[in-house]
């Protein structure tokens, strides 16, 4: 592919954090690296939507409700 | 940075070689909107005038505008691919990381990179030189363009997974000669078709 130049860091995670790493990386056959580079892009898009004034809701269609998910 | 690809010259049933490169720009959806459009439409116009049976071609994307993605260039969730050959753009890609999952029984809920716009410039569809009376410059720029995209999804660590909405003008093209999986209509999305590649499909399809 059209190769990107990488750079390295050191991540330093709590227990409950790797557990939870771990856990999700297993869940969604991703690297850990991998799992986490989709949350950054994530994190990003959502950011993105938010300051162009949108919301993020959670939506329960059996119970009817709603919830917005306010972010940092 | 870019990388050599091969597409058809169908002038002389030749390869050459084009380049695929990620490095888009507001000036490519601009070259788009100024040199690809008018054809789309003139070619829409003359179809859509003519006496059309059932199942004939008529661009479903004639109102497409990548202009109006500009602001998508600094996300990292998404990501545009174009093929340039003899400094024209040939064909442009634009995927998604973030907001799909697989929706195939076997691979449901897994992470897919899904195409959510593909367009290959007029001059190399057949259907739209046809209405215009003119025959096509390149072939396979898709194919290369689908290529990226598996490409795209292993280095995302999503193993070829991909998946796209199909125009009704191209589920032939999606279904035959990528040898994609036709998963089902999509009634949330103008009921188009949702293809997928499992891995192996992936795989074949780029035959690495």
């Amino acid at each position: 592919m059209v190769e990107q130049t990488k750079r390295t860091m050191t991540l330093n995670l709590t227990e409950a954090e790797m557990n939870v790493l771990e856990e999700l990386s297993a869940q969604k056959e991703l690297s850990k690296t991998a799992l986490l580079r989709q949350a950054l892009r994530l994190y990003q898009l959502v950011d993105a939507r938010l300051a162009r004034g949108e919301k993020i809701l959670f939506e329960d269609e059996k119970k009817k409700a709603r919830a917005e998910l306010v972010f940092l | 940075m870019k990388i050599p690809v091969e597409i058809r010259d169908n002038s002389t049933g030749e390869i050459v070689q084009a380049n695929l490169f990620d490095a888009i720009t507001i000036e490519h959806f601009i070259e788009t909107q100024k040199e690809w459009r008018p054809l789309v439409i003139a070619a829409t116009r003359k179809l859509a005038a003519s006496k059309l049976a059932a199942g004939d071609y008529v661009p479903a994307h004639f109102h497409w505008d990548w202009t109006s993605k500009e602001a998508q260039l600094k996300l990292l969730a998404i990501h545009f691919y174009g093929i340039e050959h003899l400094g024209v753009l040939q064909g442009i890609m634009k995927v998604e990381s973030v907001g799909h999952v697989c929706r195939l029984p076997v691979q449901q809920g897994k992470p897919v990179i899904h195409i959510d716009y593909l367009e290959v410039a007029p001059w190399n569809v057949k259907q739209i030189m046809e209405a215009l009376g003119k025959r096509t410059k390149y072939g396979a720029v898709g194919t290369r363009l689908i290529e990226a995209a598996v490409r795209h999804s292993i280095e995302e660590g999503f193993k070829g997974r991909v998946a796209l909405h199909s125009l009704s003008t191209s589920e032939r093209f999606y279904r035959e000669v990528c040898n994609m999986t036709p998963v089902g209509r999509d009634s949330g999305k103008q009921n188009l078709l949702w293809c997928e590649f499992t891995p192996e499909q992936a795989q074949n399809f780029i035959g690495d």
